[in-house]
């Protein structure tokens, strides 16, 4: 089975003053297997949000590869298995939640009798059935939040890339977040989440990388990364009694 | 198809809840009410009067349509962040050019037929008329022209912001429009490189002088030849490919980067 995503010596640079480059990220290299929920950390800055857009072909990288499900990033047809929900809940103000989905579900080419299925499903899910028929300008951040969510579920894909999935969500917000994205890995779907809340990356992940200044500084399965003494897969092990906050404001210092 | 369908869906949506249309429209309006109520020049009789303006009103009217509406879209969505999870989805870079562009177009010439129905009412009341072949063709010409101007709209909108896009759409068509025509005759006061550079941007531009039927429409004059529409048609149409295949060749690699246009 292939990975859901596979990255191999990713390079981006963006052009900085006086002609030069600044490097946003410097041969990454990662792979998430098909059904793990993967936090990816690191400070602002750190390139988590680059790698995501290289992923999703918003951004060519200068150098290396990155696939999803053995597809080139840079073709239309990767996309097909995977939702996106951006950091900022930006939407089409003028539609209603209802016709966001079916907008997201059309360019997905799904059929009419199957979006109305699914649109009734994914609003139960967020909690927005009866805010359904409203202009999105009228919801909440938090409500905006959770129709980017749905919009990003709407094809029932294989991979969910979520960029700050819970910022600016109340505690509820959050727990139904993370609810969520237990029943994705429940029903065998890949997560690749990046967060600030080292919480929630410890309550939902399998798998964590955390990166700084453009590189992978560690990386392991969750229950290694923060033993003491066990080697993570990369970067240093972690000392004894040290949690996830200090491990990573160590790696990333 | 169904991608770009879904895209031009949100393009019209937009428009009808934005109300762009409703407002151009009731100017329109209220400047052939004015006309009809003035007797200028002592033409209070004469409903050629009332024709030539208000189709010239019409043609302004949605020229401007054509132009805000098509040059903002791209900006737009990169300003809003909207972009994103529309790039996010298997739709490729030309889908949303194209999406885009038949939005818009579909849009604003939608607008330009609800245009020339309320013209011909005003002229009906006024005891006058146009030759229904006649404005059946200059609509369909008018459209050729409105697929010409959205895609340089959106075509100068990949790169440049909404505005600066808006500003040299009005700029290429007003000079293609009126200085066009006459190149032929500057050429033959030039010499050497600036006559070949002259004759190049005189065939390389469009000549949107022929999507003109304004004069048929006022002097009652015979409808056009059906093969003269139809090769004009196409023409636009082939113009309008072009600009949108250097739109795409300048968006395709685009790099979108949050706050990048803000």
């Amino acid at each position: 089975m292939s990975n859901a995503i596979d990255i191999q010596d990713l390079v981006v640079e963006f052009p900085g003053a006086r002609g030069g480059a600044v490097r946003a990220l410097q041969g990454l290299s990662l792979s998430v297997a098909q059904g793990q929920v993967y936090g990816f950390l690191g400070p602002n800055g750190a390139g988590k949000t680059t790698t995501m857009h290289v992923l999703l072909g918003f951004i060519e990288a200068t150098a290396g590869v990155a696939r999803l499900f053995d597809e080139d990033v840079r073709q239309a047809i990767a996309r097909r298995r995977i939702g996106y929900l951006p950091e900022h809940p930006d939407t089409y103000r003028f539609l209603t939640g209802r016709e966001l989905l079916f907008m997201a579900g059309r360019l997905f080419g799904l059929s009419r009798a199957v979006l109305n299925a699914r649109s009734a499903e994914l609003l139960a899910l967020v909690g927005l059935e009866t805010a359904a028929d409203r202009r999105l300008a009228t919801y909440s951040r938090g409500m905006l939040q959770r129709i980017g969510l749905a919009q990003a579920l709407v094809n029932d894909p294989d991979l969910v890339i979520l960029d700050e999935p819970t910022s600016g969500l109340d505690p509820l917000g959050r727990i139904r977040i993370r609810e969520i994205i237990a029943a994705l890995r429940e029903r065998g779907k890949t997560v690749f989440f990046s967060s600030h809340e080292l919480s929630e990356v410890e309550r939902v992940c399998d798998r964590v990388g955390i990166l700084a200044t453009g590189c992978l500084v560690a990386e392991g399965r969750m229950a290694e990364l923060v033993k003491a003494g066990e080697p993570a897969v990369a970067g240093e092990p972690a000392i004894a009694g040290e949690s996830l906050e200090q491990y990573f404001i160590r790696m990333v210092s | 198809m169904i991608r770009i369908l879904t895209l031009a869906w949100l393009v019209w949506l937009e428009m009808i809840r934005r109300k762009d249309i409703y407002v151009l429209l009731i100017l329109l309006a209220a400047f052939l009410v004015t006309l009809m109520a003035l007797n200028l020049f002592g033409l209070g009789k004469a409903v050629s009067y009332l024709k030539e303006i208000g189709l010239l009103l019409a043609w302004v009217c949605s020229w401007i349509l054509a132009v805000s509406v098509s040059a903002r879209q791209l900006p737009q969505e990169e300003r809003q962040g909207t972009i994103f999870p529309l790039l996010a989805k298997p739709v490729s870079r030309m889908e949303v050019l194209l999406g885009k562009w038949l939005g818009a177009w579909v849009v604003t010439g939608a607008a330009t037929l609800v245009f020339y129905v309320l013209l011909a009412g005003m002229v009906a009341l006024r005891g006058g008329s146009f030759g229904g072949v006649v404005l059946a063709q200059a609509w369909l010409l008018h459209l050729g022209l409105l697929a010409i101007i959205t895609a340089l709209g959106i075509a100068f909108s990949t790169r440049l912001h909404g505005d600066a896009a808006s500003a040299l759409t009005y700029v290429v068509t007003l000079a293609a429009w009126l200085v066009l025509p006459r190149v032929p005759d500057l050429a033959l006061t030039a010499r050497g490189a600036v006559q070949t550079g002259l004759m190049v941007i005189y065939y390389a531009l469009p000549h949107l002088e022929l999507f003109d039927l304004r004069r048929r429409l006022v002097y009652g004059w015979p409808p056009a030849s059906g093969a003269a529409v139809l090769l004009t048609l196409v023409y636009g149409l082939l113009m309008a490919a072009v600009f949108l295949t250097l739109g795409w060749l300048a968006y395709r690699n685009k790099r979108f980067t949050r706050g990048a246009l803000l």
